[in-house]
């Protein structure tokens, strides 16, 4: 190598460098952005719930430390609905009850359903961009409308009672307003909202998938099905994590349908009540931020071992 | 090639630059604790931010306009109008708790306690004229009034129960009057179910507020929750009468005479698919309901061709053996005890609460009734709003239950709710009610 060879090496390496550190900078600029946004409004919030909690306030006046007593009004709440107490005497056990069977249903509802809708949006079939469209058009559109609109949609002389003759007669609930159905009918809007989105996740992770894979099955002799279930659903698997793990932080919040289709208190026998609406009522009708904040922690926990549990048992780095 | 990658990085780096200077824009602006008196006038402007909820468009424009009258009259004060559209109070709490709340703003009765006991309002009396104060009807000052006497709000408007009837539903079931007392109530609303096929009354499934007149006409004690032995209210007898009657008007009127296959007499807005009671009664799916003067702008609004006088009339909220009681719902124009202008504040409040203000913002727009005397008559009053005025009562309680009056009228009707849903029983459902009010109090 002559010399000017190495000198011009050189010189590309260290532009090479400056420019990567250049990129770096414009980096950090671009991120600190986010960041800044993500200190003042998710960890500087989540950190004065976190010491709100300790305290006994009410807006107005100033702040008693009060140490673990508004835990205390947690266990007591699980304690009393534990033992049997009605629905309104134990409002917390109650979301919690409730939001723990919602979760049940909807996650792998949705991430089953998201993983049918994928398989068929993948087909190389004509007028595929419209179903595509159509499944993802849930996704796209405000909790609270949808909500209003399945209020109509699952009303006793409403439409869904009125498909349901032809498939079960004699089957006509009043969804809204009878508690053995009112999470059940929350859980189906959920379902129809979610797993729209989530299809265009599996979408893509199929996308991916080799066809060689797929081509080798056929010749061994694989129909439709097997490939799905032999090829498919274990190539999907640290996708189905991932949607499962978004769909169980979506469930165990679970806030606005409950609010709109069973309303502030819960609906008939607290049916739909929530954590999350708990924690408002606690928050600005029973005047308790103390409280909430408390409730808010406990909710946090849920949510926070149930995933780790999850991702921890099933090791797959996730795309 | 060169160039426009220089000018790509310069881009995204001016880009990421003007994202900064923006966000610490917003930031800055955000945090102002309140717009800056101008320094190039001569006379020094004062700010007043005003908050309230707003009842439509119309309600708007009309503050908007009044406030403009009131910054002509008064140049040197200028007025920041804040329309906060959902969850008013608990926005206005929220605001107190980050220092920034408004001046003045709107202050429901239920609410009134938590706000005079922590001390966060500005005692109107000792800044505006006993002879002002005076205007006001007296029941209607009460929630406003703190511990000490003074009047830390004055009612913008009020309203109140009273019976809509459904005339040509009650032609058909040849009924010729409104029902005057409780027992009428239910006999009417039992008639005109078998005789028209409609349910004769429509209520709320809960509704403490609701059923409190039942209660105090029977003769119970007036309401007030402050301490676990106030509990004892619901052993009154005629609490206990009352409530069972009143629960029972669901069972008995839905529950049971659907199972006999028959039309049921009471139903709830939502059994005959509308939003409230309002919907039910606008829609004429129900021939009666107990509701209030709020009722009366939205039936004209939606629905213009069911006419007052005509299709539909008022009277009052049916009586008791001892009294005849109505219920009344009121807002205050509070100020913050920590404004730093409240001369200004004062002057504003005077100013839409005077008989101008009242003839200009209540009176013509007909959506409630004014809350000084002397307005009865005004030729812009609406006629059914006049005629809910000439009613007579024994009592006319304010809807207020003590300090914690929302909690304790969320969870009380929740109770009543579940009991009417045939969930616990009526005793169950009483025992459950004075649970709740000694817990409430017992913590503190």
């Amino acid at each position: 190598m002559s010399k000017s060879h190495l000198f011009l090496s050189q010189k590309m390496k260290s532009l090479l460098e400056k420019r990567k550190s250049r990129e770096a900078l414009e980096a950090l600029i671009l991120i600190s952005v986010v960041t800044c946004l993500n200190m003042v409004f998710g960890y500087f919030a989540a950190a004065f719930a976190f010491y709100l909690s300790f305290f006994k306030w009410d807006y107005i006046g100033p702040m008693e430390f009060v140490g673990l007593k508004n835990f205390m009004v947690i266990f007591k709440d699980l304690w009393r609905g534990i033992s049997g107490a009605y629905f309104f005497q134990a409002p917390f056990y109650t979301g919690l009850k409730n939001i723990l069977l919602y979760t049940a249903i909807v996650v792998p509802t949705q991430t089953i359903l998201a993983m049918i809708l994928a398989a068929f949006a993948n087909q190389k079939i004509k007028g595929v961009q419209f179903y595509k469209v159509s499944y993802f058009l849930p996704a796209v559109t405000s909790p609270v409308i949808i909500a209003l609109i399945f209020i109509w949609l699952f009303m006793k002389q409403g439409y869904i009672n009125y498909m349901l003759q032809f498939v079960a007669p004699g089957f006509a609930p009043d969804w809204i307003n009878d508690k053995s159905y009112l999470l059940y009918a929350i859980a189906l809007v959920a379902i129809w909202g979610t797993s729209g989105h989530f299809m265009v996740s599996f979408l893509a992770a199929m996308q991916s998938i080799p066809r060689d894979i797929y081509e080798a099955a056929m010749l061994e002799g694989a129909g439709p099905i097997r490939r799905f279930i032999y090829i498919t659903v274990p190539m999907l698997k640290p996708m189905i994590v991932y949607v499962v793990v978004l769909g169980l932080i979506g469930a165990l919040q679970m806030f606005d349908l409950a609010w709109v289709m069973a309303g502030s208190n819960g609906g008939p026998g607290g049916a739909g009540y929530t954590m999350a609406l708990d924690i408002y009522n606690e928050a600005f009708i029973n005047l308790r931020p103390g409280v909430a904040a408390a409730k808010s922690i406990f909710l946090f926990a849920l949510i926070f071992s149930v995933t780790y549990v999850f991702q921890k048992k099933y090791k797959v780095m996730v795309r | 090639m060169k160039y426009s990658k220089a000018l790509e990085k310069t881009t995204s780096l001016v880009i990421a630059l003007i994202l900064i200077i923006a966000i610490i824009a917003v930031a800055w602006f955000a945090m102002r604790p309140a717009a800056p008196p101008p320094t190039t006038t001569v006379v020094e402007k004062v700010y007043i931010r005003f908050a309230g909820w707003s009842a439509g468009e119309t309600e708007m424009k009309n503050y908007e306009k009044i406030i403009k009258m009131f910054e002509e009259k008064y140049p040197d004060i200028a007025v920041k109008y804040e329309v906060i559209t959902q969850m008013f109070h608990e926005n206005i709490l929220a605001s107190f708790g980050a220092g920034v709340a408004p001046d003045v703003f709107y202050l429901d009765s239920a609410w009134a306690p938590i706000f005079t006991e922590k001390g966060a309002l500005y005692p109107v009396s000792d800044i505006v004229s006993q002879d002002f104060i005076n205007q006001f009807y007296d029941f209607l000052l009460e929630p406003f009034r703190g511990p000490d006497g003074k009047i830390y709000g004055l009612p913008k408007d009020w309203s109140m129960l009273m019976l809509f009837y459904n005339k040509k539903l009650f032609e058909q079931a040849g009924l010729t009057k409104p029902p005057d007392t409780w027992e009428e109530l239910e006999e009417y609303a039992k008639i005109i179910a078998d005789k028209t096929g409609k349910p004769g009354l429509a209520i709320y499934l809960g509704g403490f507020n609701r059923y409190m007149p039942v209660a105090l006409s029977y003769g119970a004690p007036k309401p007030w929750f402050d301490d676990p032995g106030d509990a004892s209210w619901f052993d009154d007898p005629a609490v206990e009468k009352t409530m069972e009657w009143y629960i029972n008007l669901y069972l008995k009127g839905k529950i049971e005479r659907e199972k006999q296959g028959l039309t049921p007499y009471v139903v709830s807005p939502q059994d005959v698919g509308a939003g409230w009671l309002g919907d039910a009664f606008g829609k004429q799916e129900v021939a009666m309901v107990i509701s209030g003067n709020w009722m009366i702008p939205f039936l004209a609004d939606q629905f213009p061709d069911f006419k007052f006088g005509e299709d539909w009339d008022i009277a009052p909220v049916p009586r008791g053996p001892e009294k005849r009681v109505t219920m009344a719902y009121t807002v205050a124009l509070a100020i913050n005890a920590k404004t730093e202008n409240p001369d200004a504040a004062a002057k504003f409040v005077e100013f839409i609460l005077g008989p101008e203000g009242q003839k200009e913002l209540v009176v013509k727009m007909g959506h409630t009734l004014p809350s000084i005397k002397g307005l009865e008559n005004d030729p812009n009053m609406w006629p059914q709003h006049k005629k809910s005025l000439s009613f007579k009562y024994d009592i006319v309680q304010i809807f207020l239950w003590g300090p914690k009056s929302g909690e304790l009228e969320g969870k009380i009707s929740d109770i009543m709710a579940s009991a009417m849903r045939e969930e616990i029983s009526i005793d169950e459902a009483l025992n459950a009610m004075k649970q709740t009010v000694e817990e409430m109090f017992r913590g503190g």
